[in-house]
């Protein structure tokens, strides 16, 4: 296993986000989060990267445990995650958002390594190629993102945490990056997948799990979790569900039960 | 023509030492969000530092400057790291920017103890004699100032644009999240922003040591006019600063020249808050400027400590029994004495208590308001034999005016550009005292103010005094507790809490947050009506910006948002001079650092200590302890 979590505890005082989490992360496999929102996803994978220290529990990654280490260490062991909402340095160019990714490794790789993986990136990226001088803040929302995942891999990671990458994008330019998920992945990347668009996240990855208040709900492979009747009732919609309107209705009025 | 030029090259001088103060308010600002009041004292430190390598120890001039400039970037680590960067994590940006204002007063207190309140000056870099070229002179220091000034912002350009350190520095300005993401130590770098310009500062003091002389307090000179000159650049641009303090340097030189030196100050303030109503973002607009609304962000979240009923009840009690009786069993006339300046300076914490506290707004000029009460009803008393009471109410309706105009002209601005033009207006009003000389008195002040007298009855004793107060006090407290219940008294809460969410509910937050700044500031008149009563004297340095900064120091360690609170804190620091005789010397260093502290490991003030404690003999009696109605849960 490339990341295994052992029991972990995260929250602020005596009200844990998470709570107990085992999980684990296979050399290249892509692993989804699924949960509604306030499930403790976020936290998970800003724990993971070290922005978060739990309160009991530990990260293992590659056999060793980094549950203390700094977020600068992770980067350098190959850890390396893509934030929600993409944070990109707004009044900085592409090119030193991208040269900020190689940070916390800038003593372990030199020029040239540095110059092939910008290479690399703007390979996978050619939008940001035409605009290297150009500020992050004047990109669209698509860009951005890719913009964030091309910083995220500036670092090499081993494992890539991406954090709704799909939020607030065009269902097209969604398909795209998940695409482009799937392309890392057979690169040897892992991936940890931490996304509210149950159906696409499942569709791509090979494991799932289930989070909900805190706790794992369920765990499975992701073919299993799509065709769980229950994961379809409450992540996937009620149209999901082909037993008929009945099932529809029952499913929505679960639904509204639950939102009263 | 040639006087012309003579005047310009002076204006271009001064403007590079502001220029190099407002790039390390612009420095930290950036990496920060926070404006930084303590950097002029860093300007002072190296200087005195300095004079006290060459005079005492006998360095040479570039041993002492060097030397000097080490000591000062010390300091500023050693109290960036013990209270600048464990502050950001915990306080909102109001209270950093009254932090800054308490660690201004905690240099001034200790460079006074330790370099007395004498003024220094050095010897020039070269010599004295002037170079002169067609008829125009220039001092050699001056030569040196436009050298060093140059070679630093090359070299801060450098440092910013062509290093890593840099680009992580500007990473942190853009997004400390994301930039941790990337391994960067926020920590450290808000550190090494803020030695940076510690550095800076040091340099511009050395620098500046020989064109004109310094004592412990000039600190706050230089951080006006530094942090003037960043924000009429625009606060969050480098560049912006270096030409906000070429323009500033130039005004002000030319209508010195021109005009009169008492009117250069009013003239720098009021360009200022021209920029700041126009052009809040100045000359030239930086980066995306960050938590720049000091109070709407609610990121701290604070307990507000309640007396429980009964406890309550008891305290009030005892605390008016023991004020009553206080004049017979105490015979010291000079505590009895401290006690009424007390008082009146209650009434003042009590609207700004309303203001800051409840309404969640920052004001760092309220003592303007003080001294437009105490010249108006003190000048009409003198000049015009108008009866002190309707002195008192003619001074808060013009603090009223001045209120209303205030926030008219300020309507646009929120959060730390709010707290600016407060804290411009009260150095406007200031310089307004010491220049209207035959207003006022000028800076030697108002002699011969007659006591107060109502319907009659005249309190020209200090235990008279002290029971009108009293009165006024508990008056004013009742009516104000009352208010807090009231309708009124929620929708100034809800304000404070989330303006947004206020708004939503129906509050009109403009005219709320009108009325209650219109009332605070008619609490201020009156104050400093009675304070020129009280004391038959006024000068502007008893109603200056330091006496603003005293009142919010008195608030925050008292505890805000409590009302009483207030006068625990003007207690405090107004008696513990009083009491301990050798504190007085260093009762600016004590007042800065209970302020520092309080803010750090006592946020909810002397207030919820006490609070604490009484709620606690109360529980152990066991006699009321409703669960639940001990403290309550709210939201900074």
């Amino acid at each position: 296993m490339i990341l295994t979590l052992a029991g972990l505890t995260v929250g602020y005082d005596s009200n844990p986000v998470l709570t107990g989490i085992d999980l684990d992360v296979a050399p290249g496999e892509i692993v989804t989060l699924v949960g509604a929102n306030g499930a403790g996803k976020s936290t998970m994978v800003r724990t993971i990267a070290g922005l978060m220290r739990p309160a009991a529990g530990d990260v293992v990654y590659e056999g060793r445990s980094i549950t203390r280490a700094t977020p600068a260490e992770r980067l350098r062991l190959g850890v390396a995650l893509v934030p929600e909402g993409r944070q990109v340095f707004a009044g900085l160019t592409v090119r030193e958002n991208l040269a900020l990714g190689t940070h916390a490794v800038h003593g372990s790789i030199d020029a040239a390594e540095r110059r092939r993986r910008l290479d690399e990136v703007l390979d996978l990226f050619p939008v940001l190629a035409q605009r290297l001088d150009s500020p992050a803040g004047n990109f669209s929302g698509g860009q951005q993102q890719m913009l964030a995942i091309g910083r995220g891999l500036m670092s090499g990671p081993r494992l890539l945490m991406l954090d709704e990458p799909s939020l607030g994008l065009s269902p097209l330019l969604v398909s795209e990056i998940f695409r482009l998920i799937c392309r890392l992945r057979d690169r040897g990347l892992s991936i940890l997948l931490a996304e509210q668009n149950a159906r696409s996240a499942l569709a791509v990855a090979d494991r799932g799990y289930v989070l909900e208040n805190g706790r794992v709900a369920l765990a499975g492979s992701a073919d299993d979790l799509l065709a769980s009747s229950e994961i379809a009732e409450r992540y996937l919609g009620a149209g999901a569900v082909a037993a008929g309107s009945s099932t529809a209705e029952r499913a929505m009025t679960e639904r509204l039960r639950q939102l009263l | 023509m040639t006087n012309f030029i003579q005047l310009l090259i002076g204006g271009v001088l001064t403007g590079c030492i502001y220029a190099l103060i407002a790039l390390g308010f612009s420095l930290i600002f950036r990496v920060t969000g926070v404006v930084n009041l303590a950097q002029g004292a860093f300007c002072i430190l190296a200087a005195l530092a300095c004079a006290s390598f060459e005079m005492q120890f006998g360095w040479s001039i570039l041993a002492a400057s060097l030397g000097a400039v080490a000591v000062a970037v010390a300091v500023g680590a050693v109290v960036g790291a013990t209270s600048f960067v464990p502050g950001l994590t915990r306080l909102s940006n109001a209270n950093m920017l009254m932090l800054t204002a308490g660690l201004l007063t905690v240099f001034e207190g200790a460079m006074q103890l330790i370099w007395g309140s004498q003024p220094y000056a050095l010897e020039p870099f070269s010599g004295q004699e002037p170079l002169a070229f067609a008829g125009i002179t220039v001092p050699t220091q001056g030569l040196w100032m436009l050298g060093i000034t140059g070679v630093l912002v090359l070299a801060l350009w450098v440092l910013l644009t062509r290093t890593r350190l840099g680009q992580a520095l500007r990473a942190c300005s853009e997004n400390p999240t994301a930039a941790r993401l990337m391994g960067v130590s926020v920590p450290r770098m808000t550190l090494f922003s803020f030695c940076l310009s510690a550095l800076i500062a040091a340099i511009a003091g050395v620098v500046i040591a020989p064109a004109t002389s310094l004592q412990f307090d000039s600190g706050r000179l230089f951080t006006v006019s530094g942090f003037i000159a960043a924000v009429i650049g625009g606060i969050a641009s480098l560049p912006g600063a270096i030409v906000g303090g070429l323009v500033l340097g130039v005004v002000n030189t030319l209508a010195t020249a021109y005009l009169s030196s008492l009117y250069s100050n009013a003239i720098a303030l009021g360009l200022l808050l021209m920029v700041l109503v126009w052009r809040p973002s100045g000359l030239m607009a930086g980066g995306p400027a960050r938590r720049q609304d000091v109070r709407d962000e609610a990121r701290v979240w604070k307990r507000v400590h309640r007396l429980s009923p009964a406890a309550g009840r008891f305290a009030a009690v005892a605390a008016l029994i023991g004020a009553v009786a206080l004049p017979h069993v105490m015979p010291s006339e000079a505590i009895l004495g401290s006690l009424v300046i007390v008082g009146i300076l209650f009434v003042a914490l009590i609207g700004l208590d309303l203001l800051m506290g409840w309404c969640g707004q920052v004001a760092l000029g309220h003592a303007g308001f003080m001294a437009i009460g105490g010249y108006t009803a003190a000048g009409l008393a003198i000049d015009h034999q108008v009866s002190p009471l309707l002195g008192i109410f003619a001074g808060m309706g013009l603090s009223l005016v001045c209120a209303l105009v205030l926030s008219v002209v300020t309507l646009r601005l929120r959060g730390l550009y709010l707290a600016l033009a407060t804290l411009s207006f009260g150095l406007l009003v200031t310089s307004f005292a010491v220049g209207l000389t035959e207003l006022t008195g000028g800076p030697s002040g108002m002699v011969g103010i007659p006591s107060l007298e109502i319907a009659g009855w005249a309190f020209d004793t200090t235990e008279s005094m002290y029971h009108l107060v009293l009165v006024l006090d508990v008056v004013l407290v009742v009516v104000s507790q009352g208010v807090m219940r009231s309708s009124f008294g929620r929708a100034i809460q809800a304000i404070r809490t989330d303006q947004m969410a206020a708004a939503a509910l129906g509050v009109n937050v403009l005219r709320t947050k009108l009325v209650v700044f219109a009332v605070s500031a008619m609490l201020a008149s009156l104050s400093g009506s009675l304070y020129a009563f009280n004391f038959h004297f006024l000068s502007p340095d008893m109603v200056d910006a330091t006496r603003s900064l005293e009142l919010v120091a008195m608030l925050v360690i008292g505890g805000e948002g409590t009302l009483i609170g207030p006068l625990l804190g003007g207690l405090l620091l107004t008696l513990l001079p009083t009491v301990f005789a050798p504190l007085a010397s260093a009762k600016t260093l004590v007042s800065g650092l209970l302020l520092v502290g309080c803010f750090l490991w006592l946020p909810h003030g002397l207030y919820g200590l006490v609070v604490d404690g009484l709620n606690g003999i109360f529980r152990r009696f066991g006699e009321t302890a409703r669960p639940g109605a001990v403290s309550e849960e709210a939201a900074r």
